[in-house]
């Protein structure tokens, strides 16, 4: 009799713990609905309840237990998808360690055998890197920060992926909310993705072996998916053909089960991606893709749809009378990149918008804005974040649109979407309300409000700006290299200087205590994508530096500046 | 005016990189009364040259095409066969797979990139067509790539269909790393001496032997474990069948006469010995074999390896009745190969039609497609370089470069598009993505860069020259 008591008790306390985190509900009214599937509603109401979209409608009333919002005539949309990030993957982990096993400096520090560990935890038997096995759900870790900054901007879903290798692993599409990754996922695995990296210090170390490297897998998986089934059926007589994760995991790709996602931006690698998706029959799409619409035919024919990345390519290098002039080429890519994502429209060509590795999410909108300046209408741009991202990625009969029986998945805008002074009032994510006051405009020359970028408040160093020695601790092979800042407020600008030749920085930001940039060197014949970021205390520097093949340290001192 | 309205369409179309996008590509052309040097029947004065779709329809005099079909008239020019150049890494975006001994597995027809600048000034110097190669990091190397150099075309266009394969092989210091700089986090790769350079050559082609059984057996019906579909042992059963050439770099001879010898011990032909700078002190041997040989004219001593290069060298190979040709493996040297070959009639007295023949029919017999291109011939392809003067004077200059009949260097409209490509250049420049943000501090220091034109090591890992 008591325990039945205790039971029921017990029952309560769940049932009174699941209404708590998504059972409330809310009527959003006075808005204007922006459903993306049908015609915007220029002033109604949208009911959410049990984590759906319970009703949406201009004659909608709110139901007497909800909590009434009052958007006092602000834009309701469905939550933003970004169709490529990293988010909530650590920098450091990605499970793809790569480097080559150091060449035996004696003592090489954590960095050497930190790379080490990562690849003897693998029973693979292929490289790091070259694991399509690696699944971004492993990795990812719930309540990370990311997720929340991307959420205040107005974001409530993403793919996100791992950062390095060839197979940077196998992405998951989540909500950017949740109190577990298994509560955040939507689809899990989305899809295998493919960089066209290299794995320096070891096979294959240039874009030449990536190709066949990439070819050989895809050949041993579908060899051994035909013997396992010969196998099967018929086993006597017959040495048994084994197992290989690494292989088995490409099975779904083979059979057009799974999408690849290409990592490809410029027409050359687009059309090299699309030559392996046509040999190897695959279900391909491609991230980046600013100048997929050179190549629009060939992206109709093999009905290849475009992730094309937001983060618009600018001149970061600062004018120096001894750079080299800038080639026509790249001037040609960066003045006509946002008119792609129109042109694509016009051809016909499916894409969705993705941020590309962004650092702030401002850039996302004012670009998606530039892309309409340059021939985009709005609503394919704003389809383009919504509904059409969710056809990508096989989920729009749950996301991507304003639309009873849907989950939840809301921003309210106040202001014009595509414009400086706009702000993400309240997200829904799985029915689930984040709230944000309006941000208090900053003094003259602070970005604009947009829920992006550093947080309020955030005091960054001043005088970043300057020379920097550093080595870098490349295993069994410190990197010496040279760092030339100059910085404006928040942002930074310069360049690195190494034995890998010249790179301007790009996404530079002046952070608390240092800064941080992006920056691309070339290296083997490819171009590798590096992420660093530095702590400044007096004269003297240290910090990481991230890429496909891992993560290191640097440390180094700054340079005396010269008066003349 | 339809012409026109051709040539803005197809500009509008790929309003891209490439600088020069040709104006019709129909290869239709009539070259008139030009001294045309046709490398196979000597030279013709005050000739016509008839191009109709592409290929060589009529050689003679007083010769008329149908309305609309482009007529130059080369009064006083110098019409040769398009230059070939049997070794070139133009266009190619990443040369050396260095990681390994054997890159057989590569492909320079994956890493082709057809808005190199370097093939359009390739154009410039008559070259209309090359072999692509992998460079000489390791024994065996990558698949090579036979194409035309048809800028402002999509890629697919740019390699010679049905042209035989090819792969690279390389021997003595690049191979053994002796003249390389590991980069960071790199370590040393075998072979280390010219012996162990050997060793991997005759091991992989022991091993190509077994995998090649192990697919006839297997067709055969003997197994039923189908074997992989291995991307390094493929192309060595191809050469071990004679269905893929052998390009194979090498300076000292007897490194050369051993591979030769290794050819026959597995019951193939070397296509070509690239470089061969010493050639001459196997020539007998090389001739016997029945291999090509692609030299520089006249360049040497640029490492240990190459001091006993002498300039009578093409001389001595072209006496022994081999098949001789000059190629550049260089983006600057590729602009000059006409002189290269005048410097064969200076050493050593090559007669001017065999001179010729060792920039244009020679390379074109080394890379099988002599077929279709290589000299000025009714039936073969219309690849035409249209020089100033004999191309053999320091002074002439290539005016037009033809592939096919459509007209891929004009220097006359280079020159009017100079000014077009500054004023675009000047206006992007405005663009506020263009626009360099301001100094903060003290400008960037730019190292002087490597010349890039400039082989000996490159940012793969490897060698090329």
């Amino acid at each position: 009799m008591r325990s039945k008591l205790l039971a029921l008790s017990f029952a309560a306390i769940c049932t009174l713990f699941s209404v708590a985190a998504s059972g409330q509900s809310y009527a959003i009214t006075n808005a204007r609905i922006v459903t993306v599937s049908g015609a915007t509603i220029e002033k109604g109401t949208v009911v959410v309840r049990n984590g759906l979209i319970a009703a949406v409608g201009a004659n909608v009333t709110a139901p007497p237990d909800a909590t009434v919002l009052n958007a006092g005539g602000a834009t309701v949309y469905p939550g933003f998808i970004d169709t490529a990030t990293n988010l909530g993957v650590p920098a450091a982990a990605a499970g793809t360690g790569g480097g080559g096993p150091g060449g035996g400096g004696g003592g090489q520090a954590a960095a050497a055998a930190a790379a080490a560990a990562a690849q003897n935890t693998s029973n693979s038997n292929y490289p790091a890197g070259l694991r399509p096995e690696v699944t971004v759900s492993e990795i990812i870790r719930a309540g990370d920060a990311q997720f929340e900054s991307n959420r205040n901007a107005g974001f409530t879903t993403a793919v996100t992926m791992g950062r390095t290798g060839i197979f940077p692993g196998q992405s998951a599409v989540i909500d950017l909310a949740g109190d577990s990754v298994s509560a955040m996922i939507l689809k899990d695995p989305f899809a295998h993705h493919i960089s066209f990296a290299t794995i320096p210090g070891t096979y294959p170390g240039s874009l030449l072996g990536t190709f066949s490297a990439l070819r050989q897998i895809f050949n041993d998986a579908k060899r051994l998916q035909d013997m396992q089934k010969a196998y099967a059926a018929d086993p006597r007589g017959m040495p048994r053909p084994g197992s290989d994760r690494s292989l088995e995991a490409l099975f779904p790709a083979i059979n057009r089960q799974m999408p690849v996602v290409f990592n490809a931006n410029r027409a050359l690698e687009i059309n090299r991606a699309l030559d392996l998706i046509k040999e190897y029959n695959l279900v391909g799409v491609i991230a980046g893709g600013q100048e997929a619409w050179k190549l629009s035919e060939r992206l109709k024919a093999q009905n290849v749809p475009v992730l094309v990345s937001l983060n618009f390519p600018r001149r970061t290098a600062a004018a120096s009378p001894d750079a080299d002039p800038e080639s026509l080429d790249i001037l040609r890519f960066r003045a006509e990149t946002p008119k792609g994502p129109g042109r694509l429209a016009q051809a016909g060509v499916k894409f969705a918008f993705s941020s590309g590795g962004a650092t702030s999410m401002a850039d996302f909108f004012t670009n998606a804005g530039k892309a309409v300046e340059n021939g985009l209408s709005r609503d394919a741009a704003i389809r383009a974040m919504t509904l059409g991202a969710a056809e990508i990625l096989g989920l729009s009969d749950r996301i991507g649109s304003i639309e009873t029986g849907k989950i939840a998945n809301l921003v309210v805008i106040k202001g014009d979407l595509f414009g400086r002074d706009k702000f993400a009032s309240h997200v829904f994510v799985d029915g689930k309300l984040f709230e944000q006051r309006e941000p208090t405009r900053a003094g003259p020359g602070g970005r604009g409000p947009g829920g992006a970028g550093p947080g309020p408040g955030a005091a960054t160093a001043s005088n970043l700006g300057g020379t920097y020695s550093i080595t870098i601790d490349v295993p069994g092979q410190p990197l010496p290299a040279t760092l030339n800042l100059q910085q404006q407020g928040t942002a930074m600008t310069g360049t690195m200087v190494s034995q890998l030749g010249t790179s301007p920085i790009t996404n530079g930001r002046a952070t608390a205590n240092g800064f941080s940039f992006t920056t691309t060197v070339q290296f083997g014949g490819a171009s590798i994508d590096i992420t660093v970021q530095g702590t400044v205390n007096g004269s003297s520097i240290s910090g990481t530096v991230d890429s496909p093949q891992g993560n290191v340290s640097f440390s180094g001192t700054r340079n005396p500046s010269f008066s003349e | 005016m339809r012409k026109t309205l051709v040539f803005l369409t197809i500009v509008s179309l790929l309003t891209i990189s490439p600088v020069l996008v040709i104006g019709q590509s129909k290869g239709d052309l009539l070259i008139k009364n030009a001294t045309v040097m046709t490398a196979s029947k000597g030279t013709l004065e005050a000739t016509d040259v008839l191009v109709e779709n592409g290929k060589i329809t009529r050689i003679g005099k007083g010769l008329t095409a149908g309305s609309g079909v482009r007529t130059i008239d080369a009064t006083g020019k110098y019409v040769t066969p398009g230059i070939i150049d049997a070794h070139s890494h133009a266009m190619v975006s990443a040369i050396n797979e260095g990681s390994v001994a054997v890159s057989s597995m590569t492909r320079i027809a994956d890493m082709l990139n057809p808005t190199d600048i370097g093939i359009y000034r390739a154009l410039a110097g008559g070259v209309t067509g090359a072999l692509l190669l992998h460079g000489s990091a390791n024994p065996i190397g990558g698949q090579s790539s036979t194409v035309k150099f048809k800028f402002g075309r999509p890629v697919s266009e740019f390699p010679i269909q049905g042209a035989p394969p090819g792969i690279k092989f390389a021997l003595g210091e690049n191979v053994k790393r002796s003249n390389f700089t590991p980069q960071p986090g790199q370590t040393a790769r075998y072979p280390r001496t010219r012996m162990g350079t050997m060793e991997v050559i005759r091991d992989a082609f022991v091993r190509a032997r077994e995998y090649k059984q192990a697919w006839e057996d297997f067709r055969a019906k003997k197994t039923r474990v189908q074997p992989r579909i291995d991307e390094e042992l493929q192309p060595l059963v191809e050469v071990l069948e004679g269905k893929r050439l052998v390009h194979c770099h090498g300076y000292r001879s007897d490194e050369h006469l051993n591979l030769l010898r290794m050819a026959e011990e597995f019951g193939f032909k070397i296509g070509t010995l690239q470089h061969g700078l010493e050639a001459y002190k196997i020539a007998p041997e090389v001739a016997k074999h029945g291999a090509g040989v692609s030299i520089f004219a006249d360049s040497w001593s640029y490492k240990l390896e190459a001091y006993d290069s002498i300039p009578y060298n093409g001389y001595i190979l072209w006496k022994n009745g081999i098949t001789v040709s000059i190629n550049s493996d260089s983006g600057e040297r590729i602009r000059r190969l006409n002189i290269d070959a005048a410097k064969m009639m200076k050493y050593g007295g090559v007669p001017e039609q065999d001179a010729l023949r060792m920039i244009t029919l020679n390379p074109a017999i080394q890379l099988g497609i002599a077929n279709r291109t290589g000299s000025i011939d009714v039936g073969k392809d219309g690849d035409i370089t249209i020089w100033s003067g004999h191309p053999f004077s320091a002074l002439s200059l290539a005016e037009m470069t033809i592939i096919e009949g459509d007209v891929y260097f004009d220097r006359a409209k280079d020159r009017t598009m100079r000014a077009e490509l500054a004023k675009e250049k000047a206006d992007l420049e405005k663009l506020d993505m263009n626009r360099a943000p301001g100094t903060g501090g003290t400008p960037p220091r730019v190292p002087s860069e490597r010349n890039s034109g400039d082989y000996h090591d490159n940012e793969d890992g490897g060698n090329e020259r």
